[in-house]
């Protein structure tokens, strides 16, 4: 981890980011309350964006994320109002996550197609799915459970240490489950050979393949990992709503990428690396959070991650070239 | 050069910041606008409107859209709590950003719907009312057939505000005695409710022949009566007299209205005079009095072939 730690302009601006709030928002940005808060507001993205990093490794892509959480949160949804279950919507949301992302996995590494027409072609097939199953409705009120939605309320106490401010503070238990996911995700790729397998097809995946990894079922494997990761960021978000729409997980797809985009910016290769998607994602939360804070329209955000994404490749560019 | 790098990306950001912090600056009471809905005509209307008195009231207005995303609703409301402004305006069923209710609550700001959906959580929602807009079209429709004849209804139940309407139109019918509903039609409203509509209306005329077995179509919204409208034109029973309201006053139905043919009426929501009231709610509150009702009505207006050109 320290390794990935080198200074870089992209972890630069991530600290001048904070620092800049910190001043501009004197008691508000930088309170236990408020990075809580950040927590559980990026935690969807977080998972989706853990998630990407596993297929972004190998030098693939997966358009269909979104999708995928939004059918995930109307499958979970659809059988609750049959079963009234909510062990068995959590178990089938989670199965159809893992079924599309096999679905992926096959179309690009079985019958060889490319990872963008594919998981394009899955992405318009989950959503109109999606569409179908909810008959193109929003299902909420007595239909969701109120012992699913709890998940997204409840959490674990974790005073004294920062509760200088009014209550207790609560830790949330989606901030958990996102934590819970970057850990696996990370164990996966830096740990386990599969993770140096992932990373040497990215590098190269014809040597890889020479050097005698199984490629297919390597990449069917880590897009079965991103489908259930986007399975369980839509359960999230649908837990959190208390509702289910066939379009809600939609805007995770582009975030998702820009969050391991500007990962990659910092890592030394320029590689996806989790715990530096994370910085992604909290530099895409901590804008969202302070710039509501200091008033500022909400669309510039898009703008200062698009500029930061292409500033920070943009000076290694320059870089190299001035070095030649 | 990593100090170069460092520089370049540190100080265009964080003066690119500066600047844009510069320009909200800070002026008299400040309140936030929180909707995923903003590409919508009609919000457009509401927030508009409310920026307009706003404006006047000398507040100072932040205009959040997450363009769609309902949990974004939930996070932003999160933040705006944070910064304790004073009141939020949300334009999102109230149910589904609960969660983001209750932070604001704890952090004793107001919140106010525009049209909204009402919730214990709210102030108040300020929105049309649905009983009344029923209730117009309904008694237009009995008045033009003086209180005789056979009308087909087109409904939609699992909709609560268009359930409420149907339910007000049903009232007024029974309560003529000579007016028989020929039948109570849902339309399947995936493709819009235009295309199911028609075809269920050719149906019912295809079933009632004879001129004059059907003197009047009602429809809980807009495109039915647009697909019933076609229906009858295309069977060439559009000289029968056939009259059919709707509610909402699109465009597409205020061109059908004008134009002079079956489709007589429709109900204009007063989007512009719900943003406005907003606003007029939130004074009061700013102002210390105790809003009693959970729910504030703006008039609506039937449009018909008299007043469709305003």
């Amino acid at each position: 981890m320290l390794k990935s730690f080198q200074t870089y302009g992209t972890l630069v601006c991530f600290f001048g980011l904070l620092l800049f709030f910190w001043v501009m928002l004197p008691g508000t940005f930088m309170t236990g309350r408020n990075l809580i808060n950040i927590s559980q507001q990026v935690s969807m993205l977080a998972v989706t964006a853990f998630a990407m990093t596993m297929v972004m490794a190998m030098g693939d892509f997966d358009l269909s994320v979104g999708s995928m959480a939004s059918l995930a949160g109307i499958v979970a949804a659809v059988t609750f109002q049959l079963t009234g279950s909510v062990p068995l919507g959590i178990a089938a949301a989670l199965l159809v996550g893992i079924a599309g992302g096999a679905l992926n996995g096959f179309l690009v590494s079985y019958l060889g197609i490319l990872p963008f027409v594919a998981t394009l072609g899955t992405l318009t097939i989950l959503s109109g799915t999606a569409f179908l199953v909810s008959g193109g409705k929003t299902i909420f009120g007595g239909d969701i459970p109120a012992g699913f939605s709890a998940i997204a309320k409840g959490g674990i106490p974790i005073w004294p240490i920062w509760s200088s401010v009014d209550q207790v503070l609560i830790l949330p238990n989606l901030t958990i489950i996102a934590a819970i996911a970057l850990f696996i995700i990370w164990f996966i790729l830096q740990k386990m050979v599969f993770g140096r397998h992932v990373y040497a097809m990215g590098g190269n995946a014809e040597a890889a393949r020479l050097a005698g990894i199984n490629t297919r079922r390597t990449r069917l494997i880590a897009f079965c990992i991103t489908g259930l990761g986007a399975s369980i960021a839509g359960l999230m978000y649908a837990a959190r709503v208390a509702s289910a729409n066939p379009t809600q997980g939609s805007g995770l797809m582009l975030d998702a990428i820009a969050a391991v985009f500007l990962g990659m910016t910092i890592s030394r290769h320029g590689e996806p690396r989790v715990l530096n998607t994370l910085i992604g994602v909290l530099m895409i939360g901590i804008l969202s959070n302070g710039l509501t804070q200091l008033s500022v329209d909400s669309y510039v955000r898009d703008i200062l991650v698009g500029t930061i994404i292409i500033a920070a490749v943009a000076v290694g560019s320059v870089e190299r070239l001035l070095r030649n | 050069m990593n100090f170069v790098r460092r520089s370049v990306l540190g100080i265009a950001a964080v003066s690119a910041l500066a600047l844009m912090s510069g320009l909200a600056a800070a002026a008299g009471e400040k309140i936030t606008v929180i909707t995923p809905y903003l590409a919508q005509p009609g919000t457009q209307f509401y927030v508009e409107a409310f920026q307009e008195k706003a404006k006047a009231n000398g507040w100072e207005v932040n205009v959040v859209d997450t363009k769609g995303d309902v949990a974004a609703v939930i996070s932003r409301l999160e933040d705006a709590a944070n910064q304790k402004p004073a009141a939020i305006v949300i334009n999102v069923d109230p149910s589904q950003v609960a969660a983001g209710l209750e932070a604001a609550k704890a952090a004793g700001v107001p919140v106010f719907g525009m049209d909204a959906g009402a919730s214990p959580l709210l102030v108040t929602n300020v929105t049309s009312n649905g009983y009344s807009m029923a209730a117009d079209t309904a008694a237009y429709v009995s008045n033009r057939i003086n209180g005789k004849g056979n009308i087909v209804m087109f409904v939609f139940d699992a909709f609560p505000p268009v359930q409420q309407r149907g339910i007000i139109a049903d009232a007024i019918f029974k309560n003529s005695p000579d007016i028989k509903v020929l039948d109570r039609v849902t339309p399947d409203v995936k493709d819009g409710g235009i295309a199911d509509s028609r075809a269920k209306m050719e149906a019912i005329l295809a079933a009632n022949p004879d001129k004059g077995s059907i003197s009047a179509v009602w429809a809980a919204w807009d495109q039915p009566a647009l697909g019933a409208l076609q229906a009858i034109e295309a069977a060439g029973r559009g000289g029968e007299g056939i009259v059919i309201t709707g509610i909402d006053a699109n465009p597409e139905a205020r061109a059908a209205i004008g134009k002079g043919s079956n489709f007589e009426a429709s109900m204009a929501q007063d989007f512009k005079g719900i943003g406005g009231a907003v606003a007029d709610a939130v004074k009061r509150q700013i102002a210390g009095e105790k809003i009693v009702a959970s729910v504030i009505y703006v008039p609506t207006r039937l449009i018909t072939a008299a007043n469709v050109g305003e």
